[in-house]
């Protein structure tokens, strides 16, 4: 602006520190919000919500949490059964979901979306609401539309799965590097070959990261599927539960955090292993 | 090639370019049969009627147009559905800021480059972050309502445990990540493993909490949606009772609302993440 630097320092100077004020004032009014939040959303829903009578004393509750201290040991070797079933189920969903969201990433790909006003917002819309219904409702749905058994499972976890990995996938399609896929178009190739020989090899990797991790989620929530009738060790749990078994539900527990402690050791050295 | 045999020592089968070599290619081929295998034996395991498969989705496609098409709008508007709403709201936002204040020591303790024990802190912090994230959202909102009864208590424990495995890893690796160098300059000049904490890793990682705060509220909100299908306050319990009423047309108002209600959600977090990323 001017040539003189003096001056004009002493109003940059000046200027820096009130924005630096203002940004304070914003902060602080921020906090001051998240905290009226805060009170307000305990005073609904913890103070008023909780029926503090029937809890009754620490002491009555402290026994109600004892009764689920201890482990049914006799029930492990009926575990094993659904312990299997849980993972196929997870494996078997994660798969489906992989199948369905290759459409899913093409369509949600600005690069190469075939019919950007139509196809782009509806793959997005898919894959919004894949990702924000909870894995028990689709369960629910698909058990209400094909029975009982591990099916309905398989197609909630892998309705599930799709918003995720179709994402990441098309993010990953939108950053690829432009030039192999102009010159497979340059020397004659289509639009399928272009996707095979252009395209796949530069986001495999990545895509095949993101379905593993998916896949490490996937065990725990096929876990919960039983809960509304869809096999596994959710059922198990929700039989336990019914019964009063509390020791026997330690059990599930348990048998739950190995199957996942397993699940991400190997989906670690995988990914590892990849990168 | 049959058509045109190459003359001399050269074999035909030699010019066959192949990406991958012997040893390669045989654990390649492996690796699919295993799958294939295993894909086989997981199909007959589970009991699924592959021949039924194809007329089931006519069915659904049916029973979605018939039973669940026009959603009952009305329904979702109601007065007490929006309270229910509105306390859903409230305790996916308690739960996932319990859920970080736990988070925060959990992740330092849990992340192994500043954690103050190696040997005794480091593998019990990782077990519980591990512990709270592995047992999914909905066993705990079962365990605790059978501990403190229904109602919104035991919502936003449920969701305060889950949250805390959750963020407590993401927390645990960002801090690992960090740049020690800030680190190791405080710690030459007399600086305790807090002053270190405080000054030297949380300017590097503000942003990134940030992030994950908001990362975390977007996944406490949905879990927060249906953890009330067990008894644990929210909308949950509204979906549960239509769904054990058969009052399908509801049901779908409810998952439309559902669905209306984390698209606003995912946009508000996108504009506060960004908004975050600009502060820094």
């Amino acid at each position: 602006m001017d040539r003189q630097p003096v001056p004009a320092m002493a109003v940059t100077a000046d200027m820096i520190l009130q924005r630096r004020r203002g940004k304070r004032y914003t902060q602080a009014g921020v906090y001051l919000i998240l905290c009226v939040l805060v009170l307000w959303s305990v005073q609904v829903t913890i103070i008023e919500d909780t029926d503090w009578a029937r809890m009754g004393s620490l002491a009555e509750v402290w026994e109600s949490t004892n009764r689920f201290i201890g482990i049914d040991f006799a029930l492990f070797k009926d575990l094993i059964g659904p312990t299997i079933e849980t993972f196929m189920i997870a494996c078997l969903g994660t798969l489906l979901g992989v199948l369905l969201c290759i459409p899913a990433a093409w369509f949600g790909a600005l690069n190469i979306t075939p019919f950007k006003p139509v196809t782009y917002p509806l793959a997005r819309l898919m894959m919004t609401i894949s990702r924000s219904i909870h894995e028990i409702v689709w369960a629910l749905f698909f058990v209400a539309a094909v029975g009982l058994g591990a099916l309905p499972g398989i197609f909630a976890i892998a309705v599930r799965s799709v918003g995720f990995i179709a994402k990441m996938s098309a993010e990953a399609i939108e950053d690829i590097d432009p030039g192999p896929v102009e010159a497979i178009r340059s020397v004659g190739g289509n639009n399928l070959q272009v996707l095979i020989y252009a395209i796949l090899p530069q986001i495999l990797p990545q895509v095949l990261g993101v379905i593993i991790f998916e896949w490490e989620i996937n065990i725990r929530r096929s876990a919960v599927l039983g809960l509304v009738g869809a096999g596994g060790l959710g059922l198990v749990f929700f039989r336990q539960m019914n019964t009063f078994n509390y020791h026997g539900v330690m059990s599930v527990i348990i048998a739950i955090l190995a199957l996942i402690v397993l699940g991400e050791a190997f989906s670690h050295r995988v990914r590892r292993a990849i990168i | 090639m049959p058509s045109n045999p190459t003359p001399g020592p050269v074999r035909s089968s030699q010019l066959i370019w192949s990406r991958y070599k012997y040893p390669d290619t045989l654990i390649r081929y492996g690796a699919w049969l295993v799958f294939f295998v295993f894909l086989v034996y997981s199909i007959e395991y589970l009991n699924i009627p592959l021949d039924r498969l194809i007329g089931m989705f006519g069915r659904m496609g049916d029973t979605i147009a018939n039973r669940y098409y026009p959603p009952d709008m009305a329904y979702i508007m109601d007065h007490d559905y929006l309270q229910y709403v509105v306390e859903t709201i409230q305790m996916a936002y308690l739960g996932a800021l319990f859920g970080l204040l736990l988070a925060v020591p959990l992740g330092w303790f849990a992340a192994h480059n500043m954690t103050p024990s190696k040997t005794f802190v480091y593998p019990i912090a990782r077990l519980i972050t591990m512990g709270c994230r592995a047992v999914h959202e909905m066993i705990w909102a079962i365990l605790f309502v059978s501990i403190l009864g229904f109602g919104m208590l035991p919502g936003v424990l449920a969701l305060t445990f889950f949250c805390t495995g959750f963020a407590g890893k993401l927390l645990a690796e960002e801090i690992e990540a960090a740049d020690m160098g800030p680190v190791e300059a405080m710690r030459s000049t007399g600086a305790n493993l807090f002053q270190t904490m405080v000054f030297g890793i949380f300017p590097q990682i503000r942003v990134a909490v940030t992030g994950i705060a908001i990362y975390t509220w977007d996944v406490a909100f949905r879990a927060a949606t249906v953890v009330g299908f067990f008894g644990a306050g929210g909308m949950g319990w509204y979906l549960k009772r239509n769904v054990l009423q058969i009052e399908t047309e509801r049901v779908a108002a409810i998952l439309v609302s559902i669905l209306i209600l984390v698209m606003i959600s995912e946009s508000i977090s996108a504009w506060a993440r960004n908004k975050a990323m600009k502060m820094k």
